[in-house]
């Protein structure tokens, strides 16, 4: 994992520091000459060679220390968990409302294959899957927060900065509208993965031996299909988190998708750097939260061997 | 092993349950619950649509900033309604006969929000500070020969020269002279003052600013505030409200949607395709800021085909079509206007002289110019960026316009940051496309800076922008400026697109405002009713 994380900082370093903007250009605005501009970035040390930067960073790191945001003059690692918390929270609400949604009404498509109910569901699914979410979003915006007032339009106050846990409740409308295509793939994988076990001897030895159809089902077929859902639920969870940029836009809510955009036409090199240095650990982390879970799913999987029994 | 995952999943389904039950008691409580838990008595909430890089008005010239830093600091002198400047810290003003040395009154009593009195000290280490650093600082104090503590309150400027602008650079806010306690701003350089060291004289104090969420500006209960009556930005400044809160609000829609829904009681920077529908909306108040945008291009004027070519681009500027290019970019026609002097209308320093190739729509007189001028297709480089709606939609019919005259354009499309880093190196652009802001003297236009790219540094030009700033009569410098204007259409080192005017929209309960809006909203003597 270290390798990677290592691999993935160099990586990030070089590219960020090869498309051309100045950070301290930016900051200073348009009207700034270029002695000015040079003053700043002697003074932000962004005048050293790049290998050097990237030397200062990594020690830096070592000890702790992600830097400073040169846009916040902030600490990167404050910066990074002010926008953790909403992303970590929508992400949970919107996974839930793909579990809940996605894996029973996938079961109900494959057990039901053929019939006008699997037809409707996938046509619906297929629907959801193609919406863009900016549309979604302020339609439901329009809808729920500014004509009923059930619900508000944007904006997500801290819950751990002191906040009340009511203020989930800013957190609705942008889960709704991320689990609508989410969870319409999810409907999808399901149903395929179903279909799939479906076709398989031991379904057809478990139906010969009289068994009833509905435990046929979860037993012999829902459980067997629940590898490529969890891996799927695995890395849309890493997708929610890193990278929501539309719905964050559009809700307004202070998220790491975001924050990454903000930051790289910001040029603020320290959050991008420290930011993507993070995505990249919550991957690793899931993916092996994932493997973990095909061990729990599937008794045949040896933790290790990689092979089965 | 099953019995732990059913009672992981029954905690998990009670936490959503929870959530979800939480929605619908706070549903009811909408308003309780925005931004704050607990909400002041007058809590007044801006959806602005970016994050400002900073408040020291010093060094930063954002848009974003001013309007949230103005609350906090104030210049010794600031505009009124008219865009005058008039004294704002200072009590009065004695220049000397020669116009060479201006004795500044301070006014007594001014605290600053760490509860110390403003002095001279603070204004000497203030103004050296931006005169050295500030982003408009060199426009003074090329002229300036020293700024001296005559007494606690009388500060003296010694000119080199009668430099006729130096009241409106006082008084203009924006990367202009905002006055700090002497301990913070001393030690100050280049880089912005820290938020820790937000300490003004303004009505309002800088509590926090939480990234992504807000800036926090709270009552300063011992502001002096001046006794005059407020006029534009002069005058009175009397905090209403208790709390300010500036919130990024990136998406023009929902920040329409949060003043409906009563989210928000202000949004700035609506997209000119909702003016009419929102004036006809109940709900929502509209306000147009009187704030002039100006789209430019800049040549190139060291580099490339336009260097020394005058002809070029006077044959590039035949062939623009102004209104469908602003018709294009902003919409209705009440919120631009085709002029092309460089002044707006409704300023002293309007003129129409040199104007008589702008927006003339003439391809065939474009060509027969370009032939004039020798040009043979070469290929013209035209650097717009994406950030910006405006720029990006101008471009585009700007090059198609361009194409259709036979000129060999090459329409390139950056991001920000990217354009900025390449119209730095005269190599690898013709043209590029911005916008200015509103200036309360042409001087401060930043084609009169000979280092801003594009380089416009001709002898003729010096000589006009000495005349006009050395000038005090304003008859007279009208006169040098109508002359300049005919200079800049003749040696065409920019072509202004037009004026274009943003809107603003408000909850029709909140009071305060004028017919139109400020440069930069402002909130003091505003109130929710």
């Amino acid at each position: 994992m270290i390798p990677s994380l290592l691999m993935v900082s160099i990586v990030v370093f070089l590219f960020i520091h090869l498309i051309p903007g100045d950070p301290a250009q930016i900051m200073l605005g348009d009207l700034a000459t270029p002695e000015q501009v040079e003053q700043l970035r002697v003074e932000m040390g962004l005048d050293q060679p790049v290998a050097v930067q990237y030397g200062k960073w990594l020690k830096n790191l070592l000890s702790g220390d992600m830097g400073t945001s040169i846009f916040f003059h902030q600490p990167v690692g404050s910066v990074i968990l002010s926008r953790a918390e909403t992303s970590i929270l929508l992400s949970l609400m919107t996974l839930f409302i793909i579990v809940v949604i996605g894996i029973p009404v996938g079961y109900l498509s494959s057990t039901r294959y053929g019939t006008r109910t699997d037809q409707v569901v996938s046509g619906l699914s297929m629907t959801f899957a193609s919406i863009p979410t900016f549309w979604l979003g302020l339609n439901l915006m329009t809808i729920f927060a500014v004509k009923l007032h059930i619900f508000p339009t944007s904006g997500f106050p801290s819950i751990v900065d002191g906040g009340s846990i009511a203020n989930l409740v800013y957190l609705i409308l942008p889960s709704i509208t991320l689990a609508a295509p989410n969870s319409a793939l999810i409907i999808r994988l399901t149903r395929a993965s179903m279909l799939d076990v479906l076709k398989e001897d031991y379904v057809r030895t478990a139906r010969a031996k009289g068994l009833a159809e509905h435990l046929v089902n979860i037993k012999h077929v829902f459980r067997n299909s629940l590898n490529a859902v969890a891996s799927a639920l695995g890395f849309t969870f890493a997708a929610l988190v890193s990278g929501t940029v539309v719905t964050e836009t559009v809700f307004s809510l202070p998220g790491i998708g975001r924050l990454v955009v903000d930051s790289i036409l910001r040029r603020d090199y320290p959050v991008l750097q420290g930011i993507i240095l993070v995505i990249a650990l919550i991957y690793m982390l899931i993916n092996l939260l994932v493997d973990i879970s095909y061990v729990m799913l599937d008794p045949r999987i040896q933790h290790g061997t990689g092979s089965t029994k | 092993m099953i019995g732990s995952k059913k009672a992981l999943l029954i905690v998990l389904a009670v936490i959503m349950a929870a959530v979800f039950t939480s929605t619908v008691f706070a549903g009811g409580e909408q308003e309780e619950a925005a931004v704050v838990a607990e909400a002041p008595v007058k809590v007044m909430r801006y959806a602005t649509i970016a994050e400002p890089p900073s408040l020291d008005q010093q060094v930063i010239t954002s848009d974003q900033g001013t309007t949230i830093a103005q609350h906090v600091f104030e210049g010794l002198y600031t505009f009124n309604s008219k865009y005058d400047p008039v004294p704002m810290l200072v009590e009065s003003e004695d220049i000397s006969a020669d116009g060479k040395v201006i004795t500044l009154s301070l006014r007594k009593g001014v605290k600053f929000h760490n509860g110390k009195e403003m002095t001279s000290a603070d204004v000497v280490a203030s103004m050296d500070r931006w005169g050295e650093y500030g982003s408009r600082g060199s426009v003074l104090y090329n002229h300036v020969v020293g700024v001296t503590a005559e007494s606690d309150y009388v500060v003296k400027m010694v000119l080199n020269d009668v430099f006729a602008p130096w009241k409106a650079l006082l008084a203009f806010i924006n990367g202009g002279p905002v006055i700090y306690p002497a301990e913070i701003v001393a030690a100050a350089t280049k880089e912005p003052i820290a938020e820790t060291d937000y300490i003004g004289t303004g009505p309002y104090r800088f509590v926090e600013r939480n990234p992504g969420r807000h800036i926090l500006l709270a009552k300063f209960d011992d502001y002096a505030a001046r006794s005059e009556a407020s006029d534009g930005y002069a005058g009175k400044r009397e905090a209403i409200f208790d709390e300010i809160y500036f919130i990024p609000v990136p998406d023009v829609g929902t920040r329409v949607n949060g003043v409906k829904a009563g989210d928000y009681d202000y949004a700035s920077q609506i997209s000119g395709d909702l003016y009419e529908m929102l004036e006809d909306d109940s709900s929502i108040t509209t306000l147009v800021n009187e704030g002039v945008i100006m789209p430019m291009m800049f040549f190139n004027s060291n580099d490339g085909i336009f260097k020394g070519n005058y002809k070029l681009r006077q044959a590039l500027l035949a062939c623009l079509d102004m209104d469908a290019a602003l018709a294009t970019a902003v919409g209705p026609e009440s919120l631009w206007s085709a002029n092309g002097a460089m002044m707006p209308e409704n300023t002293s320093w309007y003129t129409k002289a040199g104007t008589d190739l702008y927006n003339i729509k003439d391809a065939a007189k474009a060509k027969a110019i370009a032939d004039e001028a020798g040009y043979n297709g070469e290929k013209i480089t035209f650097m717009v960026s994406s950030a910006y709606k405006i720029h990006n939609d101008i471009g585009i019919v700007f090059a198609k316009l361009m194409k259709d005259a036979g000129f060999n354009v090459d329409l390139q499309v950056y991001d920000w940051a990217t354009l900025i880093s390449k119209r730095g190196d005269a190599s690898q652009w013709d043209i590029f496309f911005t916008h200015h802001g509103f200036v309360p003297d042409p001087i401060l236009y930043s084609y009169m800076s000979d280092a801003y790219p594009g380089w416009w540094a001709t002898d003729e030009k010096h000589e006009m922008a000495d005349a006009f700033t050395t000038t005090i009569d304003p008859e007279k410098r009208r006169k040098v400026w109508t002359e300049t204007q005919e200079l800049i259409f003749e040696q065409m080192p920019i072509v202004k697109i037009g004026d274009v005017y943003n809107f603003d929209v408000h909850t029709p309960n909140l009071k305060g405002f004028g017919s139109t809006q400020l440069i930069w909203p402002k909130f003091w003597g505003c109130d929710l009713k």
